[in-house]
């Protein structure tokens, strides 16, 4: 790694060897505009947006294939450079249709964007525009407008790069040149939702998000992925307090700039459906509702008098929801058996780029809260059935709707118990066996930490609010905890991780604020995804 | 002028190996293989001064010598055959009448980068010259001068035929080499370049048919007899292809340095039907126009086509008569390039098709004020701004109509139709 010391814009930059000048101005601070540039994907060089002056070299040069030197001295601002600039955003427009009123991609479009900072002039282009395709389905995500692909190839390379599953090409020369599905492929890869993100204006658009919100009105919340241990950076963007879409948020220790198609859509099956508003406690004829007091009451005595007792928590719980469950539990009866639930499934080797076999995002941190033993839920369920306990309490998973994975058992099993609490965000099957339901939240309600696979924390932020008559998990464990004469209070996600940070070893010394929003690795871990 | 490049070409089956040797041919091949170091052969080229005939005039000898010695990996040496640029024709000749000359030639080459694989890549419209070259092939190899352990001295080279799919980009060296490789006919961007990152990534040379068609008789002769030819600056001889309004078409060898008037009015026998010269693009359509008056004084080198503001290219020498109606003239390049943009840069993909569309409105008698200016802007932003050389190629033709026939296109504006083509 060889330093080497270059100006741009007058300003002295250090940088090292190998680097190009836009990585190099990238990192003093300096953004040069770009197209086809992705710093995942190879160099294409083909959009020419990042023009740039350097000293004694005659023509204008490419940002993003010209390497740094020693003394070398550019310039990103200069009238040549500007007005080569504002020419390439000229030709980019002209056979371009401007339907931005009716495009996703407006409000974070790179054409719109540099349009405003760099040209800002009326079209010299008085011909006819050239046709393309208007709505192609490329896949079951990506829908393609050949009017306004700007031909960075950034899609094609993704495609040939990343996942190497090569359903994309450029086809055609000259003016018709376009993007297309080779001939029998759909883009269907596990991964295939990303090239939304990486097409630099509206070309490709994302079927699920399309034409759902203006972006601009969208709020950002920056969190990790729910759909399984790998953890990968997002961003929650809802809009009147519903989500409406994930993007990945850049995090090169875990997902570098990707999320699987699985995970970005994940949200619908964990939001969708009517909400639980109210504690549910059973009666002669079945659920009804009733008061938050009531209800933690009833728990309480019930499951008291219910030992030998089990506890399933779900892996997308976070970890301080996971370490007052099992303070909890504990505090109920030292003999509560614990586990954390898990699922997983064979990857294919596109899908193993990025996913886990599992969906239980912190399967790993909830064990480490104590929430759960070196097993998981499937030993624990199996002596359900056997018919080893009296009261379960179980929490986010719905154990007794598994298709063709034992749920017809476990509701057998569940039936039989004496006493079941659930806490759930909807009235789930197994809801409905038990004699209280507590109405919790969902992931995206939820402020906290998961741990992933490699044991890196990552910290959850709530996006959207969960509705009246529902509790953070947390508060209702903390609730409980107090009732049975806790002496230690809980004020929040933030406190209860400084009594992890006390109580669990892995985890010592660990702060909220440390966590940040790119995640810390707990001691001892190295390994990156 | 003893003939360098055209030799052979008028002898009856030249394109035979049996006549090819009785003219002294694979003589070059034997003496470099038995007598001369492979850096030997690299040096005796440096020597001749001769430059590529592809249309950039890049040194050959110097080319050959940045190929890195100590890269492990295999490398190839190709003999671009696409020519395909509008005005050009000489490299057709010698491929279908002196086909031993051209592989002697690529053999050469290949022996001093030591490579063991090179390859031919032939437009795909010239499919007579396919079958004369691959038979050309079949003979070298059956007589042992390709293969394995050629003439007993140990050294290996195949030398394969490839042939394009029919386009233009396909002749541009890193166009070619991504078509070679299977991939879509897209040049790369540089760096790295050939020679060090070429063909599959290994290091690669791609020289012009004509460049290598002149090796074996600098290698037999030495470089001394070749730089003898020629001027200060431009060794040897030329083919030029002419074509358009002139007495005696075709192909031509001219010593470097030769008088340019002399040469279309005496050797060509002048514009034909006694019309006058308007104007004469001589280095292929890529290069810009000359005026009738602009070629006095003008001699056939690199050096003097520059001077006279133009270049020496692929030496495509069009010449229009007093007839000719320049706004179409210009169109037709136009719409030549915008139909052969690869399409992968913006300025190229976008602005041939756009100067096509207005050449096209101007000559259809639709022009109007601004037009010409727009065309220079148009073609000012395009030129050195592209991945590949075409954006030039495509740009400077175009600026170079306006700028020396504006008159004759403000007529077309103002009168709104085109007089000469009523
Ligand atoms: C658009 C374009 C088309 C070209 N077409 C040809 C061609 O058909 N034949 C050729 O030899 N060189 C062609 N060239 C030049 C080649 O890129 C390359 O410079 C040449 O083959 C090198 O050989 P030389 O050094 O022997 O001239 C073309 C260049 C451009 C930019
Ligand atoms: S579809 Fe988007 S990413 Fe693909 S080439 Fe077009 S503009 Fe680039
Ligand atoms: S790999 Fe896992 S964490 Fe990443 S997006 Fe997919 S489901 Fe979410
Ligand atoms: S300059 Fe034209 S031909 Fe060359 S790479 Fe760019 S678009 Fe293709
Ligand atoms: S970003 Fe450099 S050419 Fe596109």
């Amino acid at each position: 790694m060889d330093p080497v010391k270059l100006t741009i814009d007058g300003r002295e930059v250090a940088a090292t060897k190998g680097q190009t000048v836009i990585q190099a101005a990238a990192e003093a601070g300096i953004s040069i505009p770009h197209y086809c540039y992705h710093p995942k994907l190879a160099i294409a060089g083909n959009c020419r947006m990042c023009l740039v002056e350097i000293e004694k070299m005659p023509k204008l040069q490419i940002a993003c294939n010209t390497q740094v030197a020693e003394g070398m001295a550019v310039k990103t601002q200069s009238a040549k450079v500007v007005e080569a600039r504002r020419a390439v955003m000229e030709f980019l427009l002209i056979n371009h249709p401007l339907d931005c009123p009716i495009c996703d991609q407006a409000g974070e479009c790179r054409l719109q964007d540099y349009y405003m900072e760099h040209d800002l002039k009326g079209s010299r282009f008085e011909e006819r525009k050239e046709r393309d395709r208007k709505r192609e389905i490329f896949g079951p995500h990506v829908v393609f407008d050949g009017e306004r692909c700007v031909k960075c190839t950034r899609c094609v390379r993704f495609v040939q790069e990343v996942t190497r599953t090569e359903e994309l090409t450029v086809v055609n020369r000259g003016d018709q040149s376009t993007i297309a599905l080779f001939p029998g492929k759909i883009l269907d890869n596990p991964l295939s939702a990303n090239v939304v993100d990486i097409c630099p204006v509206g070309a490709l658009t994302d079927r699920d998000f399309r034409f759902k919100v203006r972006v601009w009105y969208l709020k950002k919340t920056a969190s990790v992925c729910p759909g399984c241990s790998t953890g990968c950076n997002v961003s929650v963007e809802s809009y009147q307090n519903r989500i409406v879409r994930f993007k990945p948020r850049v995090n090169e220790a875990v997902n570098s700039h990707w999320i699987c198609d699985e995970g970005r859509y994940c949200f619908h099956s964990l939001t969708d459906g009517e909400r639980l508003s109210a504690p549910l406690i059973r009666q002669e004829g079945g659920l009804v509702p009733t008061d938050w007091e009531t209800a933690l009451h009833v728990a309480l005595s019930g499951l008291r008098a219910a030992a030998p007792l089990a506890g399933i928590v779900s892996g997308r719980n976070t970890n301080e929801e996971a370490f007052l469950f099992a303070r909890l539990m504990k505090r109920l009866s030292s003999e509560a058996a614990l586990e954390v639930f898990y699922r997983e499934r064979a990857l294919t080797e596109t899908e193993k780029i990025l996913m886990s076999p599992d969906r239980s995002p912190n399967f790993r941190g909830a064990r480490d809260m104590g929430a759960g033993t070196d097993g998981n839920h499937n030993s624990l369920a199996a002596r359900l059935l056997e018919g080893k306990f009296r009261g379960a309490y179980l929490v986010g998973e719905d154990l007794a709707a598994l298709e063709g994975d034992g749920g017809i058992e476990q509701r057998r099993a569940l039936e039989k118990l004496a006493f079941l609490v659930v806490q759930d965000s909807r009235l789930t099957a197994t809801a409905k066996l038990a004699h209280v339901v507590l109405p919790a939240t969902h992931f995206g309600e939820k402020e906290g930490t998961y741990t992933n696979r490699r044991g890196r924390v990552q910290k959850l932020n709530a996006a959207v609010v969960p509705p009246a008559g529902a509790l953070q998990d947390w508060q209702i464990f903390a609730r409980l905890l107090s009732k049975m004469g806790d002496g230690r209070s809980f004020a929040g996600p933030a406190q209860i991780f400084q009594a992890i940070s006390e109580e669990i070893p892995a985890y010592r010394g660990l702060t909220y604020e440390r966590v940040g929003d790119q995640g810390v690795l707990l001691a001892g871990e190295t390994k990156r995804l | 002028m003893e003939k360098v490049l055209l030799r052979n070409v008028d002898a009856p089956e030249s394109h035979t190996l049996e006549v090819y040797r009785a003219r002294g041919g694979y003589r070059a091949w034997e003496k470099a293989l038995r007598e001369m170091a492979p850096e030997r052969v690299t040096d005796e080229v440096k020597a001749s001064n001769l430059r590529g005939r592809g249309g950039a005039g890049f040194p050959t000898g110097m080319k050959w010598g940045f190929v890195p010695k100590d890269n492990p990996k295999p490398k190839y040496v190709v003999c671009n055959a696409d020519e395909s640029e509008p005005g050009t024709f000489k490299d057709r000749l010698l491929i279908e009448k002196d086909p031993h000359a051209v592989i002697e030639g690529t053999m050469i080459a290949a022996y001093a980068i030591q490579s063991h694989t090179a390859f031919i890549y032939i437009r795909g419209e010239l499919s007579f010259g396919a079958t004369v070259l691959q038979n050309a092939l079949d003979e070298a190899e059956r007589a042992g001068y390709l293969g394995k352990n050629i003439l007993g001295t140990g050294y290996d080279l195949d030398v394969i035929l490839h042939r394009g799919a029919g386009a233009y980009i396909c002749g541009e060296e890193t166009g070619l080499l991504a078509s070679l490789e299977g991939g879509k006919g897209w040049p790369k961007v540089k760096p790295p370049f050939p020679a060090t990152h070429g063909l599959f990534g290994c290091p690669t040379v791609v020289n012009n048919v004509e460049t290598l068609a002149a090796v074996p008789w600098i290698i037999d002769r030495g470089a001394a007899q070749y730089t003898a030819l020629g001027t200060e600056k431009s060794k040897g001889t030329k083919l030029f292809s002419v074509s358009g309004h002139i007495q005696r078409p075709g192909v031509y060898e001219v010593e470097m340095g030769y008088s340019f008037k002399r040469f279309l009015e005496e050797d060509c026998g002048g514009v034909r039907n006694g019309k006058k010269l308007k104007g004469v693009i001589p280095g292929g359509a890529s290069m810009p126009v000359l005026r009738a008056e602009e070629i006095d004084g003008v001699t056939m080198d690199y050096e003097s086509f520059q001077a006279a503001g133009t270049l020496l290219g692929s030496g495509g020498v069009i010449v229009m008569d007093d007839s000719t109606c320049m706004v179409r003239a210009a169109w037709n390049i136009a719409r030549f390039f915008a139909h052969e943009s690869c399409g992968q840069c913006s300025p190229c993909r976008e602005g041939c098709h756009w100067m096509e569309k207005i050449f096209r409105r101007i000559e259809h008698g639709e022009g109007r004020a601004g037009d010409l200016d727009l065309i220079q802007s148009i073609s000012g932003n395009i030129a050195g701004n592209t991945i590949c050389p075409f954006g030039d190629a495509a740009s400077w033709p175009a600026a170079a109509f306006i700028k020396k026939y504006r008159e004759e296109f403000e007529e077309h504006i103002t009168k709104k139709k085109c007089v000469r083509m009523e």
